[in-house]
């Protein structure tokens, strides 16, 4: 009885997003005070279960042998699950300030409280039928989010974000299918593939992984699967904050981790071919979304190319398939996931005291929003990777991983880390630049309506920027973790 | 011992924040604090010296900081502090006039805390850590005075500064995965070790980028001119007297450390380093401005130290003249520049102006600034008993040395050495310059008389100057102690014999290089760089900007080629799998009816009022890659069911 407690705070959020839609609550005050108090809640479920909580699995239905749905928490669980949810609670009470201008409250809250609960599950998840289902899930759940405007562009959007999950999602499918004949779904690190019978399937195992990988790199936006992302960004802030730069997107790494770590197991891919395919498309996108993201003058498209870039510094990190490569994606990963959703905020700030777009129209932004600024000023620096702030940190951890290995393509990697750097210093310190120091021609009267918003989008922005900085200088015991993860201890 | 290392550093930063907050309501109170903040990091720096204090952080940022504060990094450290209290006092009259000072004072402070951060690091992690944050600190203090000019010298800055920062992490990256240590004391062993040479040297000459960036080192000075220029005077002098000292700090634990006595290393350091020299030098005669001349003479003399660093790798074993010479030409430089651009900022502050046509004859019944100036200019044009003498001749020495044993090289470096004489020359030749024009031509009308400096920066200013010649006479004294502090850094040694400063040849070649900075004085700026003016007075003429590799190389490249490149390579692969599918449609498929559409974000299943449009969605990448994902599936059941 005491392990159900783990699917608690998967469930919790469903019901409560689902009792709120029908209910249909219009007073603004006791729905914010319901949804807060869900999400506050499950947030401390989720860190208690994974905390205190069992660590045997809960087997909730058998369909036959070899298929279950099935919750355990792992090391790598814990920090997706960690990440998330503080996050989720962090984003919930900007967007109470935020949808106040998009309106569709009622309906907005209700499917993102649901969501909450699907990543959870999502993160839970002990074996690769459970994790397939929350994943397509995740899709279903979040597309509302997505359209929540329902003007062309918002669902023109959302039907491109829909195909490429759901299409995606097939080839994983496949993937999942040759998983449970060749080994066996659990996720258990370092593979389950059973050695006797995989000799003489080799290539096509590996063409498997191959396929998997792209199918799951949809939702990790990698080249040229990313299209839906940038698309995607018409999406509310808070939703392109936390679903774009944190929920969604990390959890297509998160698939990939589990795929490459968990399933295949690293013993088995590492050194062939699809190893070096897989590098090379992430190297690509790296140097890519960097690039399209600098051609981008759209404020939140130009970050969510940022994010494409991103995302596969993380995989890049992956992809090395060594102990410290797992390390170093993952480190990326919480500090990517911290810094772009402090962008994302303040571009949403900015967008809903102003209504500004693009990012030449912030001239003087600096003085009239400094809390905004400021805190996007040190979240580019810790994205552009000077240090002592975040993307340094972690940078490092990657570019170490890469040379251990001694693969020619880890180079390559490196250098395109340094170049898509040079990228991030262009496309971001511009926006501050502008901001801080405008054109001789300019007014202070020109920004004399704008001001930072409340509290309760300035505090969320000041506690994300503080802990990107207090993790980046101190990562040790971050580290420590996940080389446990990486070792399988934990 | 530890935590006043680590406060050391870290306070200045706090202070600076302090400092800007304060500076809102009362407008001394920065400027105060950043007095007294100086003046205590040089207390301190003097304690941490004397006491050897090392002190690590594990785990910050990863690899943990180290700092130590013995040999030559305390004394940086004390020289560094020391500067920059001469400029927070002389600053308090200069900023009086422009807004935004309690923004100056936490930058410059940070700019502090982050200096020392540099020259107390032992290891080259800790080094780059605190490079960056100097670097983007710094930006703001060039970026102060907001107008145009300002603009783009800091946008130049900037620029530089990030690709070297990154290019240098490259660098520093390379070289720890080759040596597996970044520890400067152990950098020596561990790369002696390294049997792939080639990559070493990339890793040498990548991490010499972002250095040589900061140093203002040949072909990588272009934003050199402009930054010094519009940056307000304090700033300049920080960023010659101590920022371009990073830059060199990294360049001699390359050469000290990594590089030890590897001829090649040396080679290319010496031929950088006399092209910025020479440039400089060349620059610094032509140019008709005070401060920008001064900006091309810290240029040239960064030649100077760099072709002593280059003499360090060539001489090998026996090096020991070149290590004391670059030392204290370094030393030399700094306290010499900031005495020249204090002054530079006095007369700035009087007449608004740095042009030497409109700042004629200023100096004029002017004992103080007179003096003051002439002390530096001596001192920098290596006249003997004064402190750029001393440095100069080792230098020298050190090259002639090599002469003797270059074998079939020797006429090579006699040209060298000729370089480096002509180059002396030319140091004079603008030094002259300005001081002919400044303190003996006349104005063109007579200037009224007042108090032109506060008393207490007269004060700081006169001590700076009357240190020079004192460095300068008891060169056994101060010099050779400050050498024997610093030379461990580059494991150098101490002179096999005493070196006579005071010698016939010594002088001798000094003399040469006087005599040949007047002749150039006379030719170049008398009859050619000079003009009657209407009035009959003389006008100088300024160089126009043709040479400005700057204007015409670096910033087309940036701004235009490489972003165009990058995005058209980036817009064709990213539109590269439609036109794929696009390719087999109008091939395959035989499908010539449908128009052509272009591929933009956002085309595809765009919802209009007439149906045809909406053919956008099926030719899309997400449509077939649905029909695709719905053929696997198919596919996949038909083989599990059937």
């Amino acid at each position: 009885m005491n392990s159900l407690i783990v699917i608690l705070p998967v469930l919790l959020p469903i019901v409560a997003g689902a009792g709120l839609l029908i209910s249909g609550c219009s007073d603004r005050r006791k729905r914010q005070i319901y949804v807060a108090s869900v999400v506050a809640v499950n947030m401390l479920i989720t860190l208690g279960v994974i905390f205190f909580g069992p660590k045997e699995e809960l087997t909730l239905i058998r369909f036959s042998e070899g298929m279950s749905l099935a919750f355990r928490v792992d090391g790598l669980s814990s920090v997706f699950g960690t990440m998330v949810s503080v996050l989720w609670t962090v984003t919930t009470f900007y967007s109470f300030e935020y949808i106040k201008h998009e309106g569709k409250e009622t309906k907005f809250f209700s499917f993102f409280t649901m969501s909450f609960g699907v990543v959870v599950g999502l993160s839970f998840a002990a074996n690769m039928l459970t994790f397939y289902l929350f994943y397509e899930l995740l899709t279903l759940a979040t597309l509302p989010l997505v359209m929540h405007a329902m003007d062309d562009k918002a669902r023109s959007a959302g039907k491109k974000y829909l195909i490429y999950s759901m299409s995606g999602a097939a080839f994983a499918f496949i993937a999942m299918i040759f998983i449970s004949q060749f080994g066996s779904l659990d996720f258990v690190m370092g593979g389950t593939l059973a050695a006797e019978k995989i000799s003489g399937y080799k290539d096509v195992l590996l063409t498997v992984y191959l396929l998997g990988f792209m199918g799951f790199g949809v939702k990790a936006a990698v080249f040229p699967l990313h299209g839906w992302l940038p698309s995607a960004s018409v999406a509310p802030t808070p939703v392109s904050a936390l679903l774009h730069a944190v929920a969604v997107v990390k959890a297509g790494v998160f698939a990939i981790i589990r795929l490459t770590y968990y399933c295949f197991g690293t013993e088995f891919l590492y050194g062939t071919w699809v190893q070096y395919v897989m590098m090379g498309v992430v190297i690509f996108t790296i140097v890519f979304g960097s690039t399209m993201a600098l051609r981008t003058s759209h404020f939140k498209r130009r970050l969510a190319y940022s994010t494409v870039s991103n995302l596969s510094y993380i995989l890049f990190g992956v992809v090395l398939m060594t102990p410290a490569g797992l390390v170093g994606g993952l480190i990326h990963m919480i500090f990517h996931a911290v810094i772009k959703i402090t962008l994302f905020f303040c571009a949403g700030a900015v967008l809903y005291k102003t209504h500004h777009e693009y990012v030449y129209t912030l001239e003087g932004f600096g003085k009239a929003m400094p809390v905004t600024m400021l805190t996007f000023a040190i979240s580019s620096l810790g994205l552009i990777g000077v240090p002592p702030f975040a993307g340094f940190t972690s940078k490092w951890q990657l570019a170490t991983a890469a040379v251990e290995t001694g693969n020619p393509l880890a180079y390559v990697g490196i250098a395109a880390l340094i170049i898509s750097a040079l990228l991030t210093a262009l496309y971001l310190l511009s926006v501050v630049i502008t901001a801080y120091f405008p054109k001789k021609d300019f007014r202070l009267e020109q920004v004399k309506d704008v001001a930072d918003p409340n509290r309760l989008m300035t505090v969320p922005l000041t506690l994300l920027t503080a802990a990107s900085v207090v993790l980046a200088v101190f990562p040790a015991p971050l580290i420590n973790i996940f080389q446990q993860i990486a070792a399988g201890l934990f | 011992m530890e935590f006043l290392m680590l406060l050391v550093v870290f306070a200045p930063m706090v202070c600076g924040i302090i400092a800007y907050y304060s500076g809102r309501k009362s407008y001394t109170m920065p400027q105060i604090l950043s007095i007294l903040v100086t003046a205590i990091g040089s207390a301190v720096s003097v304690i941490l010296l004397a006491g050897k204090a090392e002190f690590r952080v594990d785990g910050f940022c990863g690899l943990g900081l180290h700092f130590t504060a013995s040999g030559f990094n305390g004394a940086l450290a004390v020289l560094a502090s020391f500067i920059w209290l001469v400029t927070s006092i002389t600053s308090v009259g200069y900023l009086k006039e422009t807004s935004n000072q309690a923004r100056y004072y936490m930058f410059a402070l940070i700019t502090y805390g982050a200096t020392l951060g540099i020259f107390l690091s032992a290891n080259l992690y800790t080094t780059f850590i605190f490079f960056e944050m100097m670097s983007f600190a710094s930006y703001v203090l060039v970026m102060h005075n907001e107008d145009h000019a300002a603009y783009r010298a800091a946008q130049n800055y900037l620029a530089f500064a990030v690709v070297g920062g990154l290019v240098t992490l490259m660098g520093v990256f390379m070289l720890y995965s080759l040596t597996g240590t970044l520890e400067i004391s152990e950098l020596y062993v561990a790369s002696s070790a390294v049997q792939n040479r080639g990559m070493l040297y990339a890793a040498g000459v990548l991490t010499l980028f972002g250095f040589g960036v900061k140093a203002g080192m040949f072909p990588l000075h272009t934003w050199l001119p402009t930054s010094y220029m519009y940056a307000p005077a304090p700033t300049t002098a920080l960023l010659s007297a101590i920022l371009s000292k990073a830059g060199i700090f990294g360049i001699f634990v390359l050469t000290g450390q990594v590089f030890l006595h590897d001829e090649k290393w040396g080679m290319l350091i010496l031929v950088l380093g006399m092209l910025t020299m020479v440039v400089g030098g060349v620059f610094g005669v032509l140019t008709m401005n005070l401060k920008r001349t001064l900006a091309f003479s810290s240029m040239s003399q960064i030649g100077f130290i760099l072709v002593a660093v280059g003499m360090q790798g060539l001489l090998g074993e026996e090096n020991a003249l070149a290590v004391d010479g670059s030392i204290l030409h370094l030393f030399n430089h700094s306290m010499i520049k900031v005495l020249l651009f204090s002054c530079a900022e006095i007369i700035f502050f009087n007449t608004g102006t740095y042009d030497l046509n409109k700042i004629r004859g200023f100096g004029r019944n002017k004992p103080l600034l007179g003096f003051a100036f002439a002390m530096g200019a001596l001192g920098i044009i290596g006249m003997p008993l004064w402190n750029g003498y001393i440095s100069k001749t080792l230098i020298h020495e050190s090259i002639v040395e090599y002469i003797a044993i270059a074998g079939e090289m020797s006429g090579l470096f006699r040209f060298v050495e000729w370089v480096f004489i002509i180059s002396g020359g030319l140091t004079c030749a603008y030094m002259l310059k300005i001081f002919v024009a400044v303190f003996i031509e006349k104005p063109e009308k007579p200037l009224e008389k007042k108090q032109y400096v506060s008393p207490v920066v007269a004060a700081v200013v006169s001590v700076c100057a009357v240190i020079l010649p004192l460095m300068g006479m008891l060169p056994y004294n101060i010099m050779n102690g400050i050498a024997g502090l610093c030379r461990g850094m580059v494991n150098g040694k101490a002179p096999e014999h005493i070196v006579n400063y005071f010698s016939f040849t010594n002088i001798k070649g000094a003399a040469y290089s006087l005599i040949i900075g007047v002749v150039i004085y006379f030719v170049v700026v008398r009859l050619i760089m000079t003009r009657k003016s209407k009035k009959g007075g003389k006008t100088y003429i300024n160089l126009p900007s043709v040479f400005s590799i700057e204007k015409y190389v670096y910033r087309p490249l940036m701004l235009t080629v490489l972003p165009f490149v990058g995005a058209f390579f980036a817009r064709v692969a990213g539109s590269l799998v439609d036109w794929i599918i696009l390719f087999f449609r109008k091939t395959i498929f035989n499908d010539p009816y449908r128009p052509v559409l272009a591929p933009t974000d956002n085309y595809f299943g765009k919802y209009s009022r007439r149906s045809s449009q909406r053919k956008g969605f099926t030719m899309s990448l997400a449509y077939s890659l649905m029909l695709a994902g719905i053929g696997v599936m198919a596919t996949l059941f038909y083989l599990l069911f059937a």
